[in-house]
């Protein structure tokens, strides 16, 4: 069974802006894939509806076979625990320490204090971060601050995994890291979708690619044929 | 590197295996979290001093105000009991009234509402209490015939029930004249229940103005940290998890309010004290004022408490929603 499916999705904004208009995709559980294309292609707006930041016009949406369309707001919570994102500004809170960040969505889904203190430590190592857990993230910097939210968005090892321009701020080295990174999180068997406009960095992964164009989807396949 | 992708892994199978978290380590974290969030509310408004400071003082002074002027009207209306025992309806009789004519009378008397106790007092009795307490004593000798009339000493229950009675009485046989000398007993008793309902339009009054206070605060909290709010409900976090770092500091607000405004009316009292025991000495009383008691002071922390607590309600219900993932 697919871990996400599209099927046919409209989202129509109250100004009346259609971002996407009949996009169709699978994906299976495990699997990576590149979402591409200009800005205001509809990317973001993508990600909005698996995060339900927004809600489908028309067409449903499925996840691990479930419509979640109209899934209730007093269920919105839940569904975001087996989901991780990464933002493009990586959105860390700079009150708090670098374990604290990571330790969020542990907190709010109500795990003990020990089991925390070890899945953050897990996180932290695998972004190989271990070592900066009780700084500021402010003190970071641009490369680790996003490994931060990388760990963030997998501590509670999530089914899916989002990211919007990962390494929109990053230069070539640091983004072909934090590719790796969402690599090996894919080898452990999660969904990941991310994101990026950064062409070169996405033909050198050879994965598969969605490329969206005004709210349609124009390419999805492994090679990148366009440009 | 090695190291860290079997930890990845090893993470992965166990994520694969789902999130189940026991039902007791749910409830325990919550627990904790609320633990966690009242610990870290007080240590906000303890961050900072000058602003928290602000906000309860003027909770405070809101809830000293009617409780102020409550106390001051339960210790007029103690001072008043005292007066109330001695409420007393002279009831004069015409005279030569007949032995049986009195009993029935008395009976009467009795068996009207709001009769406390009916005391019969004979003309002689009344002569010789005339002759002993006034000095006059021998004067009445000079006189044949008694001048003082029979008379009963009616006490009612209450003073509010006084004039009623009095007309009661007067319609009645035999009597002659009734006499109430406790018209201004009967006005401070008015004037008791007006204070009375004065307090409660205070109190609703400031009690809502206290509900404002806090929510403006607590507004101000939710827009300082706008940003953690985002990220919490982005990670999963449900509204109640939001909610509740602000509820707690809303009922922390009005709980330290309440405290103060226990210490500014104890503060009053002591103040009060000497002059009303001085004033209560020239006119021979044992009054003295009675304070907040341990049964206020928690009316107090009960009335401050949830009086935040529904502040920080509104706020969080009106604010909240609007603050959502982008």
């Amino acid at each position: 069974m697919s871990m996400i499916r599209f099927d046919n999705l409209c989202k129509r904004y109250e100004s009346g802006y259609e971002a996407l208009r009949g996009v169709s995709f699978e994906m299976d559980a495990g699997e990576m894939a590149f979402l591409t294309g200009h800005s205001g292609a509809g990317k973001s707006t993508l990600l909005k509806l698996l995060m339900l930041i927004e809600r489908p016009t028309s067409g449903s949406l499925l996840i691990n076979g479930k419509n979640i369309n109209r899934l209730p707001h007093s269920k919105i919570p839940f569904y975001r625990r087996q989901v991780g994102v990464v933002f493009q500004n990586h959105q860390l809170l700079f009150d708090r320490s670098v374990f604290e960040n990571v330790a969020l969505p542990l907190q709010v889904a109500g795990y003990s204090q020990a089991d925390t203190g070890r899945r953050v430590r897990a996180a932290l190592d695998t972004v190989g971060l271990l070592d900066r857990e009780k700084h500021n993230p402010i003190a970071l910097s641009g490369g680790e601050q996003q490994r931060v939210g990388i760990a963030r968005a997998v501590v509670h090892k999530p089914k899916i995994l989002l990211a919007d321009e990962p390494t929109g701020n990053l230069d070539p080295q640091l983004s072909a890291e934090i590719m790796a990174l969402f690599k090996r999180f894919q080898d452990v068997g999660v969904t990941v979708l991310v994101a990026s406009h950064d062409i070169n960095l996405i033909n050198r992964m050879d994965m598969r690619i969605m490329r969206l164009n005004q709210g349609q989807m124009e390419q999805d396949g492994v090679s990148y044929g366009g440009y | 590197m090695a190291a860290t992708n079997s930890r990845a892994r090893d993470g992965g199978q166990r994520g694969a295996r789902g999130q189940a978290l026991s039902r007791i380590d749910k409830w325990q974290s919550y627990r904790q979290h609320h633990q966690t969030t009242l610990k870290s509310s007080a240590l906000k408004i303890l961050r900072e001093p000058l602003q928290s400071l602000l906000t309860i003082l003027v909770i405070a002074i809101a809830l000293t105000l009617p409780s102020a002027l409550y106390l001051s009207v339960e210790n007029i209306r103690q001072l008043s009991g005292g007066v109330d025992a001695s409420a007393q309806i002279s009831v004069f009789v015409k005279k030569g009234a007949r032995e049986s004519a009195l009993e029935s009378l008395t009976a009467k008397l009795e068996g009207l509402s709001g009769v406390a106790s009916v005391t019969y007092i004979s003309a002689q009795a009344a002569r010789d209490e005339f002759e002993a307490l006034s000095g006059f004593g021998s004067a009445l000798q000079y006189l044949d015939e008694n001048p003082l009339p029979d008379s009963f000493l009616v006490r009612p229950l209450l003073i509010g029930d006084a004039t009623r009675l009095v007309t009661e009485i007067r319609e009645l046989k035999l009597v002659d004249d009734v006499q109430l000398d406790l018209e201004w007993l009967q006005r401070l008793d008015a004037l008791l229940d007006m204070g009375r309902k004065l307090v409660l339009a205070l109190g609703v009054a400031l009690g809502l103005g206290v509900i404002l206070v806090v929510g403006n605060t607590i507004r101000l909290a939710i827009q300082s940290r706008r940003d953690e709010i985002t990220v919490v409900k982005m990670v999963g976090g449900t509204d109640a998890y939001v909610r509740r770092p602000f509820l707690y500091s809303g009922l922390l607000f009005g709980l330290f309010g309440a405290v103060v405004a226990a210490i500014i009316l104890t503060g009053l009292g002591f103040w009060l004290a000497g002059p009303v025991n001085t004033l209560a000495l020239l006119y021979q009383s044992q009054f003295s004022i009675t304070g907040l008691g341990f049964g206020g002071f928690v009316a107090l922390l009960l009335i401050g408490g949830s009086v935040g607590l529904i502040g920080a309600w509104l706020a969080v219900g009106q604010h909240l929603r609007n603050i959502q993932p982008r």
